[in-house]
């Protein structure tokens, strides 16, 4: 039933790690909460759910967990229904992590020959002798990565995120989504190896698509938790970056290259599990004060909410992969492995992996400008609501939450030589080559890169190097005895105002306005002008709506052809007899012709004259004349 | 280590003399009076002298954030290549650790733009994250192509290669990165025709714009880690693109280097005379000049291997 393998060890260590600074934040959350014992049930069976994922030892046992994990999650998000849109994000949820589910079933059924009961290593064997093995990529990769989040199934983590009370935002996002990363390394590795080269080139695909579909839709949004939901399919997109680069070393026979790409994809799912947990608590405890999602009516927060801020500060710069924190260290082993490709001897591939070097590059730049807009609108400046302006520091146990999940952020910071062995224990227990050694030659103060030409970072000495500087500066400003005072800012001579500042909207106006060909956004201006004056007005808005390009074009593009589609089954079955006649002589014609195309000689005069033939037919017969 | 701690101390006093000599050469072309190349040390002496204002509007960032902007740019000082051959270099930093640095500089300028509840300083903070956003990418893979050249991704270490091997037989895929390199420079310094520094007009601001309601103390750190900011990118072009003349005796190659280090300034100084600035909503065509200059940098490098 259940196995403790390495693999499962470290994703169990993931999962605690996450989910006990939860409990404390849970905990304090739980006051604001109508169905107390609605939640609590269901968070528990949540959290024991995922355990039982990742310790499954069979199909049937996983498929079970997942299951369970699915709907208590789902249930988690109705915990408060008669918020808007809560309805509809559960109803989307559950429809996606079902259409996911049905893949994974059609992939344990085909691996396990039906046998359901069947170990991870049997199916291996099972595997090895099906003639389709990329059939039962698919599948996997369709199931696991609809959860996971990845573009192009990645549409209703936006919804669904959001709806969830805030400790279960950070469980979904933190935690959840790392299982189907576990369920990734469980099948690739046990069951699905050895692995074409295709597959690796698909996941790298996949990852550069999301991280920047990710990022680049988090910069538009207002609702402070759909933005992090965001950016956690940015996130997922850089782990599967790293994912797919193992994947691709590992079939050229490059071993060690491979090895420190997944060495990468795990330490990135370990800092995204930290900081995402943290930055969705804070908002969570944002949330709790002002009682709006909306980034908007936030500002000045820092001043009253000074550990949410702090906690906050910290998360924002690990997540934009700023030196020296935990989420810079697993980005630049990303862009190490990445840069490993110039030893990669198939020129197209080569060519082609500076456009992945490039597509994290910018991830990279715009997730700074997306968290310089999510810290510095919620937290700096002049409150733009009167919630704002009454909020207060939440209660003692969210913010031991906070400090708590703080604290891992800075242990994978500040150990992640130790956790990097973990990992590296893990791929080598997996039957892959160890690297540590190779990533820590002199020491544990100097982290290199296994990339031939390829560099060195020593998170530590970079951090005492930057608190040292910036410990000389204040010292040096002690000693220059500086005078201070306060005073309004200047508002070009008006009074300084919620309204005199910038807003999210406003922030994001220019990368908006850059990405306009993608967003396509809805604008709404609106202005009451004075008595006909075209300078002067009383009041005055803009508001701008950006629906994503994968939901109006993929999801409710096939809404659309399914209802055309019926539409004209619909008129079919209301055909005059004299058209149903029509059709089957047509039908007639349409299968001697392809008959004759198939069962005997092709040449392309025959088959021109024919379709030319049933064209005719066609139009004439079936269609008529337009009335 | 003493010639280390010489080139150091030159940088850190030479800093403010490049931008006040670009300034006073801009003026010069331009047939204007020229101010003094001191005048930024006596602007720094006035600053430290003056009272520090804050904002009531203001929180805990304002006051630590300009450390925590030059703090950063004074650890990316400590690591760039050695000025001559011999010198003693940290050789555990590499080229995506210093854009990160350079990142973290500017992330903390950000805040401090959206600190003090002012539009201008929203709106320089807007602005900049559009532009350095559009950085990045140029950047790293300028970074990747010219670590292919050298060998070597770490700073110090490929700044000394390309001294002992030039890439004679890359000069091609070279010369590309050069060209994308010198774009960022202007790009992130926030020159014309990226940004105009000397200008306070809303329409054109950015970096000026983030930094209006600092005052004294505060705006002295920015100040300097502006022209410090400077004096990195310029001795990185010099070390990795014109790695000449280190193996001559101490003075005479610190010398040299200096010599390089105006260079680059002239450099920048006809480009701002000669060229308009740009709208914001164009400066992506130039950041997108040298994207396509890093790409055929590495596909010269890979393809043709020249």
């Amino acid at each position: 039933m259940f196995h403790l393998d390495a693999l499962s060890l470290i994703f169990l260590f993931l999962i605690l790690l996450g989910v006990i600074p939860n409990l404390f934040y849970s905990q304090g959350y739980l006051p604001h909460i109508e169905r107390k014992a609605h939640y609590l049930v269901h968070y528990f069976a949540f959290i024991l759910s995922m355990l039982g994922v990742v310790t499954a030892a069979n199909a049937m046992v996983f498929l079970f967990f997942w299951e369970v994990m699915s709907l208590t999650s789902w249930q988690l998000i109705l915990t408060e229904p008669k918020e808007k849109g809560t309805i509809e994000a559960a109803r989307f949820y559950f429809f996606m992590t079902h259409f996911g589910f049905v893949f994974l079933l059609l992939f344990f059924l085909i691996a396990t020959r039906g046998d359901l009961q069947m170990s991870f290593e049997q199916m291996h064997g099972v595997v090895a002798h099906f003639a389709y093995p990329t059939l039962l990529f698919f599948f996997l990769a369709l199931g696991l990565l609809s959860k996971a989040g990845a573009v192009p199934l990645h549409v209703w983590l936006p919804y669904a995120h959001p709806a969830a009370p805030s400790p279960v935002s950070a469980l979904m996002s933190g935690v959840m989504l790392k299982v189907a990363i576990y369920g990734m390394f469980r099948f690739l590795f046990d069951v699905l190896y050895p692995w074409p080269l295709e597959w690796g080139v698909l996941i790298l695909v996949i990852g550069a698509l999301s991280s920047l579909v990710g990022v680049l839709y988090a910069l538009s949004e207002h609702d402070i938790k759909a933005l992090l939901a965001n950016h956690s399919i940015e996130n997922i997109g850089i782990i599967l970056i790293g994912f797919g680069m193992g994947m691709i070393f590992d079939s050229l026979g490059l071993g060690v290259l491979s090895s420190f790409a997944f060495l990468a994809a795990f330490f990135h799912t370990f800092n995204h599990m930290s900081f995402k947990s943290l930055l969705f608590m804070g908002a969570g405890s944002v949330l709790h004060e002002t009682h709006t999602k909306n980034i908007e009516k936030y500002g000045g927060l820092a001043k009253a909410m000074p550990i949410t801020a702090l906690t906050f500060l910290l998360a924002s710069i690990s997540i934009s992969a700023l030196p020296p924190t935990n989420g810079f260290l697993s980005e630049w082993m990303i862009f190490q492995s990445l840069l490993g490709s110039s030893q990669i001897a198939d020129m197209s591939l080569k060519l082609a992996i500076p456009f992945a070097i490039f597509a994290l590059a910018l991830t990279g730049g715009l997730a700074i400008a997306c968290f310089v807009k999510a810290y510095g609108i919620t937290f700096l400046g002049l409150h733009r609501s009167a919630n704002a302006k009454h909020a207060r520091e939440v209660n003692a146990l969210m913010r031991f939450g906070m400090l708590a999940m703080a604290g891992v952020v800075l242990s994978l910071m500040l150990f992640a030589p130790w956790y990097l062995r973990l990992f590296d224990q893990t791929m080598v227990a997996l039957g892959h080559a160890g690297v540590y050694a190779k990533l820590f030659p002199e020491g544990v103060w100097s982290l290199h890169s296994v990339a031939v030409h390829g560099g060195v970072v020593s998170p530590l000495l970079l951090l005492g190097a930057l608190l040292g500087v910036t410990a000389l500066i204040y010292y040096a400003s002690q000693a220059l005895d500086i005078k201070t005072r306060l005073h309004r800012t200047w508002a070009c001579g008006y009074r300084t105002g919620p309204r005199t500042q910038y807003s999210a909207t406003g922030f994001a106006g220019p990368i908006r306005r850059f990405f306009d060909w993608l967003y396509r956004p809805e604008e709404h201006l609106h202005k009451e002008t004075l008595a006909g004056h075209r300078t002067k007005f009383k009041s005055s808005g803009y508001e701008v709506h950006v629906k994503p390009l994968f939901e109006r074009s993929l999801y409710e593009g096939s809404v659309k052809t399914v209802n055309w589609v019926s539409y004209w089954v619909y008129r079919l079955a209301h055909f005059e007899q004299t058209r149903y006649a029509a059709m089957i002589f047509n039908l007639m014609l349409l299968v001697l012709f392809s008959y004759r195309i198939f069962a005997h000689q092709f040449s392309w005069a025959t088959f021109a004259l024919e379709s030319v033939v049933m064209l005719i037919s066609f139009k004439v017969l079936i269609i008529g004349e337009k009335r | 280590m003493i010639l280390y701690l010489a080139t150091l101390v030159l940088l850190v006093l030479l800093a403010p003399l490049l931008l006040g000599f670009i300034k006073a050469l801009k003026m010069r072309l331009l047939f204007k009076r020229p101010l003094p190349i001191w005048q930024s040390y006596y602007d720094f002496a006035k600053l430290l002298h003056k009272e520090t204002i804050l904002s009531v509007e203001s929180s805990a960032v304002t006051r630590i954030g300009p450390m925590l902007v030059l703090a950063p740019l004074i650890v990316a000082l400590l690591v760039l290549p050695p000025a001559m051959k011999g010198a003693f270099y940290i050789g555990f930093v590499d080229a995506f650790t210093l854009t990160g640095l350079l990142a973290l500089s500017t992330f903390f300028l950000m805040l401090i733009g959206l600190d003090s509840a002012s539009a201008f300083g929203g709106m320089g903070a807007s602005r900049e994250a559009f532009i350095s956003a559009l950085v990045e990418p140029a950047m790293v893979l300028t970074v990747f192509s010219v670590s292919m050249m050298a060998g070597s991704l770490g700073v110090g270490e490929a700044g000394v290669r390309l001294a002992e091997h030039f890439p004679t037989t890359h000069m091609a895929s070279f010369v590309f990165a050069a060209i994308a390199f010198f774009i960022l420079l202007i790009a992130e310094n926030g020159r014309i025709p990226v940004d105009n520094p000397e200008t306070h007009l809303e329409l054109t601001m950015v970096h000026e714009a983030m930094i209006l309601d600092l005052t004294g103390f505060h705006l002295a750190l920015i100040e300097s880690a502006a022209s410090l900011k400077f004096v990195i990118f310029a001795s990185l072009f010099a070390s990795l693109f014109m790695p000449f003349g280190l193996g001559l005796a101490a003075p005479l190659a610190l010398l040299v280097f200096v010599g390089k280090l105006f260079l680059i300034a002239t450099a920048v100084a006809l480009v701002e005379v000669n060229t308009a600035k740009l709208r914001l909503f164009k400066v992506p065509n130039l950041l997108g000049i040298a994207i396509v200059f890093a790409f055929l940098s590495l596909i010269t490098f890979y393809v043709l291997g020249a």
